[in-house]
């Protein structure tokens, strides 16, 4: 009663921090974004007919010739009501385009963390059953060659091999832009498998080596453990020893990694959406940046900042799931 | 002057010989051959065969005593000798298919989906607001323009024009006004008619301040527009001008007044009714999956002639040139318009993909800033001097260079224009590559070499940097290059690759040395006064980046301008490029030759130097050569067919 108070407690508390530090953040990216050089209606500017009166006129129309701290206040204001602004680049509604990015960013992401860190683990108990083996080391090698890779080479490489080459996968994109519609519910969910297949495949390998590689040295420094002797004196199958006894004591770096990547599922891989033009949020906030989408990018973040501080608390409570001694705290 | 057509794309079989449109067509099968397909050769026969789609009017629109000038009047002589045409062309057709031995194509000249991977989305699909190329290319098929421009591109008088929503129009005796006769048989995609009140309300869109349009200025020769009756606007003048024609038949494509007339100018940018136009053009809209996919159908009840293909859907990769070009190459879609270097040797290697060249309107130049960038008062010590100018001109051997960066993809730029357009004087001389007499120049002007290889004056070195954007490789290799032509002379070059932003903002604020841009030009060669004219110069924000200004050049621009024919206009025209290339504001560098990659089943029509999309609705595949994507969308009983047919707006 009293340890599920203290969560209670800290829950509230870190709710408390997230807020402060989501308020720093939204402030101080709202400033950096409005003192960079270049406004939203700059790429406007290579069109021979916007003159600079015109773009003046954008401006004003969009209170963007207003000081800072008016535009902020006002910024403020509209947030409090639930209006995120009007996306410039996008030429919608702030709230309609990350509406439409986040789903899509959340399939992708959410299949490649479950992806990556099933397969990562898995990786690394086989590698951890038999250290130093042949197999051990070719796994070793094999994670440590994804690890080292550069994600948007990795992602050109897939897209080469698995889509030009040999065309199993399509390019790019969520859905078949032409066929989808005329699809059959099953056939359009394989459609949609298809497509997620390659972006989700990329993002897997990548993170997968890297829990491979964490998990690995985390299972063989548990190994030596007394407790693991115990049950092998005990005679509990070696299968049961790592899956049950081993891989429960070793997880706890593993939650930290994943507390880490939960932000992902809502902020995107950038250059995995933008190679593989997933409409998610990676490639929006990415684009809203070059564009000085001032509301885009500012919403973006708030999301991001959000996601990241709610992360780091739900890796919190992770650890107190899979160690009863920090629940006990 | 595209010479290289036939060395990008190979004969394949069964093709005809054409000549480029626009030119006496006998001179055609004697000119110099190009190569395109057969269709292309029908299609241009049969514009030549088809009774002028025009009505006859006499209608005066002002009391004047003088008779009004009609188009259809001239259209009456040539109806008289159309006979012997007919026949002369008939016979000019059967020889030539003959000679080529081209078999016929099976199949309906109909149908068929084109899918067109691109890396942008369109910012706008409501004509009034739109500023991307891509918005553009969609709303030109959804909406219409009272009259088309021709293929030539002349915007001097109404000579090439053809009916759009006007099928004719009638100037008044004093040239002040025209009025236009719409189509009666014309309707938006919702079924309702298109009126005159329409095209005034679209007018009077375009210039209201609180839309902010960009086309605005492209309309402030007009007064107004006033409604005659119910299909016959008029158009007031403020002063005569040579393109006046142009400005009120083809800058606005009408948008219907019942649609967006309810919503005020100020709020329409941000209206979502904008995500589905409603049009009267030959496809209409059916949806648009912001950064995946903009689809468009063939309007089916159109006045005219529906458009040949079922839809086109441009399939999205957003700002990713990579993703674009492999959808395109992997066969997931069948035309993409930016064809690099890089791809050349695949499209050449596939059995299904050709490429296609037409002229392009872009040019890139490096412009020298005449403004002094640490001290914005004053001129700028180096470049105000045209011999300076001239001798780093002479430094870069712009043939080489262009080959280097672009292949043969790109050919040098002959001035701040294009080859494309009417006004373009090809003969006028260019300041030759003559490194030897750049030093000599430059000798002459007290810059010495020193130990070092560079030169300096008084203590001071001969030095400046290029500026670049590092969105762009081709600029940056170019700067590269010419770094080293350069340091050949004894001139120290550094490189700012900067962020696109910053960019664009040292440019407006005159803060560089040099900068490599490029400029994409305009059929109204008038442009060229805003981006080199005195007025726009030591204008902060003005187009004028290099601060340029000369009087010569400007009265010879304006008088240009005023002229009332092309030949007139076109030597005027010659006298101003030949004193700026004199002058060498700029190093004019490169001209891209515009070329599009496209599945060989697609049947297409002209390509427009400005708008590869013009004649979009006419290309078409074969009946024999249609894929299941083809026809998919294409049957009665699929949900494409039927928002074609049965849903007034068409829109999902």
């Amino acid at each position: 009663m009293a340890s599920n108070r203290g969560i209670v407690g800290t829950v509230i508390s870190r709710l408390v921090q997230a807020v402060i530090v989501v308020a720093i953040v939204t402030t101080l990216v709202f400033v950096l974004i409005h003192i960079a050089p270049g406004d939203p209606f700059a790429a406007a500017m290579d069109n021979p007919n916007v003159s600079e009166a015109l773009r003046a006129r954008w401006r004003a129309m969009y209170g963007l010739d207003q000081p800072l701290l008016t535009q902020y206040v006002r910024y403020l204001a509209n947030v409090a009501r639930g209006d995120f602004g009007w996306s410039f680049s996008m030429h919608r509604p702030v709230l309609d385009v990350l509406k439409d990015a986040l789903p899509n960013t959340l399939l992708l992401a959410g299949t490649a963390l479950v992806l990556g860190f099933a397969g990562g683990i898995g990786l690394a108990l086989i590698q951890a059953m038999r250290p130093g083996s042949r197999t051990d080391r070719t796994l070793g090698a094999g994670s440590m060659f994804f690890y080292a890779m550069p994600d948007f080479w990795l992602a050109l490489m897939m897209m080469l091999i698995f889509a030009y080459w040999f065309p199993v996968f399509p390019v790019a994109g969520a859905v078949d832009p032409i066929m989808h519609e005329y699809m059959t519910p099953l056939a359009a969910v394989a459609d949609r498998l298809k497509h997620l297949a390659l972006p989700a495949i990329t993002l897997a390998l990548l993170s997968g080596a890297a829990v491979a590689r964490y998990q690995r040295a985390e299972l063989l420094r548990v190994l030596p453990d007394d407790f693991v002797r115990t049950a092998r004196a005990k005679g509990v199958s070696e299968r049961r020893i790592m899956l049950v006894h081993v891989l429960r004591n070793a997880l706890i770096p593993t939650v930290s990694l994943l507390g880490l990547s939960l932000p992902g599922l809502f902020t995107g891989a950038v250059f995995i959406e933008r190679v593989f033009a997933w409409p998610g949020m990676g490639w929006v906030i990415l684009n809203a940046v070059s564009t000085r989408d001032y509301p885009l990018v500012t919403a973006g973040v708030i999301v991001a900042a959000a996601t990241v501080t709610l992360g780091s608390l739900l890796a919190d409570l992770l650890y107190a799931v899979v160690d009863p001694r920090i629940r006990g705290r | 002057m595209y010479g290289g057509r036939a060395r990008v794309q190979q004969r394949p079989q069964g093709v005809n010989l054409i000549a480029p449109r626009g030119t006496n067509f006998q001179s055609k099968l004697v000119g110099r051959p190009v190569w395109r397909d057969d269709v292309a050769l029908t299609i241009l026969i049969e514009d030549h065969l088809k009774p002028p789609a025009i009505s006859m009017t006499t209608t005066p629109i002002s009391a004047g005593a003088q008779r009004p000038r009609t188009s259809s009047g001239r259209r009456r002589l040539a109806s008289a000798r159309l006979p012997r045409f007919r026949a002369a062309l008939a016979l000019i057709f059967l020889t030539t298919v003959l000679a080529c031995n081209g078999e016929p194509k099976q199949g309906a000249a109909t149908g068929g989906t084109l899918v067109i991977s691109t890396a942008s989305d369109a910012d706008y699909l409501f004509p009034p607001l739109i500023i991307s190329t891509q918005g553009r290319e969609i709303a030109e098929q959804i909406f219409e323009p009272l009259a088309n421009i021709g293929d030539s591109l002349n915007v001097f008088g109404e000579a090439g024009f053809t009916p759009a929503l006007a099928d004719s129009w009638t100037w008044a005796p004093d040239s002040l006004s025209i009025a236009f006769h719409l189509n009666p048989g014309a309707r938006w995609h919702d079924g309702k008619p298109v009126r005159a009140r329409d095209v005034q309300f679209t007018i009077a869109l375009c210039k209201n301040p609180d839309l902010a349009s960009p086309i605005a200025p492209l309309l402030s020769e007009i007064d107004s527009v006033t409604v005659a009756d119910s299909l016959t606007p008029v158009f007031w003048f403020k002063r005569r001008t040579s393109q006046q024609f142009y400005d009120a038949a083809n800058v606005a494509l009408i948008v219907p007044e019942h649609v967006y007339g309810a919503i005020p100018a100020s709020r329409l940018a941000a209206s979502p009714i904008l995500r589905t136009p409603i049009g009267s053009g030959r496809f209409r809209f059916r949806r648009w999956v912001p950064n995946a996919t903009i689809e468009i159908v063939s309007n089916r009840e159109h006045y005219r002639a529906p458009a040949k293909l079922d839809r086109v859907i441009w399939t999205i990769a957003p700002s990713d040139f990579g993703a674009a070009s492999t959808r395109f190459l992997a066969g997931e879609a069948d035309f993409f318009s930016a064809v690099r270097a890089s791809m050349l040797p695949q499209i050449a290697k596939s059995n299904t993909l050709r490429l296609i060249e037409y002229p392009g309107f872009k040019f890139g130049y490096m412009v020298f800033n005449m403004r002094d960038p640490a001290n914005p008062r004053s001129p700028n010590p180096l470049f105000r001097n045209v011999t300076t100018r001239r001798a780093l001109t002479m430094a870069i051997d712009r043939a080489a260079l262009v080959r280097n960066v672009f292949d043969s993809l790109a050919i040098p730029s002959v001035g701040p224009t294009v080859r494309a357009m009417a006004t373009t004087d090809t003969t006028i001389p260019q300041i030759p590559y003559d490194p030897q007499r750049a030093m000599q120049l430059l000798d002459s002007l007290g810059w010495r070499t020193g130990p070092d290889g560079f030169r300096a004056r008084n203590g001071k070195k001969l030095a400046f940097s290029i500026m670049v954007p590092s969105s762009s490789m081709d600029r940056q290799r170019l700067a590269v290059l010419m770094q080293d032509q350069f340091k050949k002379i004894g001139v120290s070059v550094t490189i700012a690759s900067v962020e696109p932003n910053i960019f664009e903002q040292q440019q407006h604020s005159h803060k560089f040395d040099t900068a490599i841009e490029t400029w994409l030009a305009d059929p109204s060669p008038g442009g060229i006064r805003e981006s080199w004219g005195s007025a726009a110069a030591h204008t902060e924000g003005s187009k004028n980046y290099g601060d340029y200004a000369n009087a010569t050049f400007d009265s010879e621009v304006d008088s240009a301008l005023a002229a009332r024919s092309r030949p007139v206009a076109r030597g005027l025209y010659s006298d101003a490029f030949r004193t700026l290339i004199n002058d060498a504001p700029a190093i004019w560098l490169f001209e891209p030759r515009n070329m599009i990659g496209i599945q060989k089943r697609f049947h297409v029509a002209a390509l427009r130097a400005d708008a590869w999309w013009a004649h979009l609705a006419d290309w078409y595949v074969p009946g024999n050569e249609q894929t299941a994507r083809d026809r998919a969308g294409a049957s009665p009983s699929d949900p494409v067919a039927n928002t074609a047919s049965s849903t007034p707006a068409g829109n999902k």
